[in-house]
């Protein structure tokens, strides 16, 4: 899913100062997931804001609304009528989301309430990892699945480095060494052998760095 | 007469298994608007600050010593969210004093007046929540727990 957490609450008070009324929307997905931007959080931050503005004496009406996804269009039709009675919105999706709700409502300013981080998975309750850099061209068969490109500082293709130390990144000591997750991952297959073969430089083109990407499912447009 | 400060209190109901002990020592300058839990780790980030919003001066989070809880976690859980408020308080400028949490064990009254009397002591110093909702002279005081965020009294564990 996507990571990403509510931005420092001093910031998004600046963003909104302009406004006297505005929506704050939520999404009920990914950010959800990672407490930044679902049902609860809209309610926290509203409140939240509504209780600075009130001790500053300039007073906001804030509506709360969460739709299940503002990634797509169906679900953000549902946020209309309340976009059209607030001068602006504050948007608690990642990034695809406030912009498919700017691209929707051209003439309501949205406005980001979460930093987006990465794509990641949730390890433990409150712990959230990145493991994917959405690359393009997935290379996980290669890896054990494992993923280098995200999960190595170095991104190493032909690893380790040598500075790994009891299985944590000399980097960060704090983090897993994803070469030592490789090579045991690998052990445990009994495929070891896979990593004689050398792994050439990535081709970076699938990625972001080629430019921004679209995917078209011919058999989905009509 | 309407006392100058309000406190709403959030108390696990193995502390005191109902809000007469807390009324009957309340300090002369503080009304109490007690709110019981079955277990704290019902208390939510959300309906702190709602208190504040509905016009309590002061939030006082009571839970069981640490290693008692009856549901192992449940104060510890309670511990981080009022944690997290009290870093919200600030980071929007209202005193993240105004947010207390304290471990007391089942039936100690002399605890729990000691701490109320620390908190009238707190809100002498600090004054009224400037971001509380207006106030007059003759008014009613209003809720200073919303309608609907009282927390329910369940039978079962709250998770
Ligand atoms: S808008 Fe972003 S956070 Fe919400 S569902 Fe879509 S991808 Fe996930
Ligand atoms: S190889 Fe690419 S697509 Fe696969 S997990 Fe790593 S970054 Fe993501």
């Amino acid at each position: 899913m996507i990571v990403g957490e509510q931005k420092p609450v001093q910031e998004i008070l600046q963003m909104v100062a302009p406004h006297r009324k505005f929506l704050i929307l939520g999404c009920g997905t990914c950010v959800k997931t990672c407490f930044a931007g679902g049902e609860d959080e809209v309610a926290l931050l509203a409140s939240a804001l509504r209780l600075a503005s009130r001790k500053d004496g300039r007073p906001v009406e804030i509506e709360e609304l969460t739709v299940e996804r503002q990634c797509e269009d169906a679900f953000i039709a549902e946020a209309a009528e309340a976009v059209s009675r607030n001068e602006a919105v504050l948007s608690l999706a990642c990034g695809a989301g406030v912009q498919a709700v700017a691209r929707r409502f051209p003439r309501s300013p949205v406005l980001p309430g979460v930093n987006t981080t990465f794509l990641g998975v949730l390890e433990h309750q409150g712990l959230f990892t990145e493991e994917c850099a959405g690359c393009g061209d997935c290379q996980l068969a290669v890896f054990g699945g494992v993923c280098p490109f995200s999960r190595c500082a170095k991104k190493l293709l032909n690893g380790p480095c040598g500075g790994s130390q009891e299985g944590k990144c000399e980097v960060d000591p704090d983090t897993e060494c994803a070469w030592h997750l490789i090579i045991e991952r690998l052990s445990a297959l009994g495929r070891l052998d896979q990593l004689r073969a050398y792994v050439p430089p990535k081709n970076w083109q699938t990625s972001l760095s080629g430019g921004p990407r679209k995917l078209i499912r011919k058999d989905h447009v009509i | 007469m309407e006392k100058p400060y309000r406190l709403s209190v959030f108390f696990c109901t193995r502390i005191v298994e109902n809000e007469a002990p807390l009324l009957s020592q309340a300090p002369e300058s503080v009304e109490i608007r007690p709110v019981p839990m079955a277990c704290s780790s019902m208390v939510k980030d959300l309906f702190l600050l709602k208190a504040l919003e509905a016009g309590a001066d002061a939030v006082s989070v009571w839970v069981c010593p640490e290693g008692a809880c009856r549901h192992v976690q449940g104060n510890l859980r309670a511990k981080k969210r009022v944690q997290r408020v009290q870093s919200l308080l600030e980071d929007i400028g209202l005193d993240g004093r105004r947010l207390t949490f304290f471990n007391l064990a089942p039936q100690d009254r002399v605890s729990i007046s000691s701490r109320l009397e620390e908190i009238a002591a707190l809100l002498a110093g600090i004054g009224k929540n400037p971001a509380g909702p207006p106030r007059s002279r003759d008014a009613e005081p209003g809720p200073a727990t919303p309608a609907g965020l009282e927390p329910k009294a369940p039978d079962t564990h709250p998770g």
